[in-house]
């Protein structure tokens, strides 16, 4: 099971197309588990979130062995610095755990229209299903067109596509068919 | 997308250090190491134990896999083989990153050669080995996907590549994946400061695939061989011990263009001049040049010939079965080699072809 958690407010039409493509993609069920306040705790002097401390701090919820938790957030994300700089921050995911966490605020702004809301969805959908892969192990894919591809990639089109290609698709699916439940 | 070699690099040119560490010796190790086994990922070791099996005690190091705590043991004296090392510095891990934010090469385009590499590589090549095939299996999958198996390594040696920088460095793999393809391909506008990347390990392989230089008592057999063969069959000089030698190389490669050729020349070989014979041999020659290099205690065999004749008859002709090429080369000559073609009438039946005419010259 997938438990949506979202930290700030979304609209319920966001969340409903996100929990049906999580659905088509893994398999598995989705619910939202309701909104939670934003840990302040992880924001740094810059007011950027550090995003291993959002995560680590985000208010639990209930859940059962093997399902994933998804928090959703509208704040910049930081991530620490590597070698070559700092990779931009879209989300974080602990691998092969069970919390994942995914910022709307490098996404397009949702607009008003049918195609700017759809985009908007299109792409949350994308980053929810890149680091929910995370979660069962995924790694980067270089292939553009799978949602494992990294999300900075300058490969990816504006709308970028929100399906797993054949080679995740099946190690995911490998991956739940192994869960304990 | 971003091209090969569109990168631009910063002025500054620092070397980086090469990745090295490999454990040499069992004594190296000690509880609560970290150490990479190739091709598996990273361990830590947790002691040495000694077990009884198949009634001798040995002694193994255990060691147990950071990611999901799978167990390891490991023959003290196999430690320095199976090409364990330290986990890399965070000075390699940094070369490693201006390695794969360098310009691209050409893939290679052979598979064998390819797949071949690869495994030496991630067995042998330290950490930049395992960042060399990551980099040249994505510079592939950018003139085409991946097949299904190389996309199975890529994704492997992604995950021992991932694996170790997070050990190394200290954050989370997601975060040390996000570093690996930042590197790869950063986004549009950004400008990595990269510095000379360091020089990936020159690969020889292991020791029963590399090419072994040709040996000079090989050459010499060759040489002699050849002469025997060509001096024989041209100047009627018996071949004796060299000839049986090549007999039987050849039989157990299984030459068939030898037979066949000595077959041709030793129908006609009653009446027909020598020369003909001399071609006949120099067309199973060919093979013969790679017979000697798998068969070398071919000497051994040669002996019996210093034997007397009876003995030669009996026994040499019994070890070989049919071994026509020589037979024939001789026969047509002259008589001394005749008496040692004699005894394969006996035996096989193509034999009797070559040998009944040189009796005939004989009388």
């Amino acid at each position: 099971m997938i438990r949506i958690v979202t930290l700030a407010s979304f609209d319920p039409g966001d969340i409903t197309f996100l929990s049906k493509t999580l659905y088509r993609s893994f398999g598995v069920g989705t619910e939202h588990a309701g909104e939670r306040p934003l840990p302040r705790k992880a924001e740094q002097d810059d007011g950027r979130f550090d995003a291993l401390a959002l995560l680590d701090d985000a208010p639990p919820v209930r859940a059962y062995a093997d399902d994933k938790v998804l928090y959703l957030c509208d704040v910049d994300l930081a991530n620490p610095e590597g070698p070559l700089g700092e990779p931009p921050a879209w989300g974080y995911a602990i691998q092969g755990g069970e919390r994942a966490l995914v910022s709307t605020f490098r996404f397009k702004p949702r607009g008003v229209t049918e195609a700017s809301i759809e985009i908007y969805r299109r792409r949350l959908a994308r980053e929810s299903i890149h680091f929910l892969g995370h979660l069962w192990d995924l790694h980067h894919c270089y292939d553009a067109r799978c949602a494992m591809h990294p999300s900075w990639s300058p490969a990816l089109p504006d709308d970028p596509e929100f399906e797993l290609d054949a080679f995740c698709r099946d190690k995911s699916e490998r991956r739940i068919r192994l869960a304990k439940t | 997308m971003r091209t090969p070699g569109k990168r631009e690099r910063s002025e500054k040119t620092e070397e980086v250090p090469s990745t090295g560490g490999t454990i040499a010796s069992s004594s190296d190790l000690k509880a609560g190491d970290r150490v990479v086994y190739p091709k598996q990922g990273v361990y830590r070791v947790t002691g040495l134990e000694q077990k009884d099996i198949a009634g001798q005690r040995l002694e193994f190091v255990r060691m147990s896999r950071e990611e999901d705590g799978a167990s390891v043991l490991v023959p003290l004296g196999k430690v320095a083989t199976i090409g364990l090392r330290r986990v890399a510095s965070a000075d390699d891990i940094e070369g490693v990153f201006h390695y794969l934010g360098a310009t691209y090469g050409d893939p290679e385009l052979d598979w064998k050669v390819r797949h071949r590499d690869n495994v030496e590589r991630l067995i042998a090549g330290g950490v930049l080995g395992v960042a060399e095939v990551v980099k040249g299996l994505h510079s592939l999958s950018r003139l085409r996907p991946l097949p299904a198996k190389e996309r199975e390594l890529y994704d492997s040696s992604r995950h021992l590549l991932v694996n170790e920088i997070s050990v190394s460095l200290g954050v989370p793999d997601v975060i040390a994946e996000d570093y690996v393809d930042y590197a790869l391909m950063p986004p549009a506008g950004v400008k990595l400061p990269l510095k000379t990347p360091p020089t990936p390990v020159e690969l020889k392989g292991p020791p029963w695939k590399r090419k072994k230089p040709v040996a000079a008592e090989e050459e010499d057999d060759l040489g002699l061989a050849d002469l025997g063969i060509d001096l024989g069959a041209l100047e009627g000089v018996g071949v004796g011990a060299t000839d049986s030698e090549e007999s039987e190389e050849g039989e157990s490669e299984g030459e068939k263009p030898s037979e066949e050729a000595a077959e041709e020349a030793a129908v006609p070989a009653k009446p027909v001049a020598p020369v003909k014979a001399a071609a006949a041999v120099k067309t199973a020659a060919p093979a013969k040049k790679i017979a000697p290099a798998k068969a070398p205690p071919a000497p051994r065999k040669a002996e019996p010939v210093k034997k007397p004749e009876g003995a030669k008859k009996a026994t040499a002709p019994a070890k070989k079965a049919a071994p026509p090429p020589k037979k024939a080369a001789p026969a047509k000559k002259v008589a001394p080699p005749a008496k040692k073609a004699a005894p394969p009438p006996k035996k096989g039946a193509p034999a009797k072809k070559p040998v009944k005419p040189a009796k005939g010259k004989k009388k």
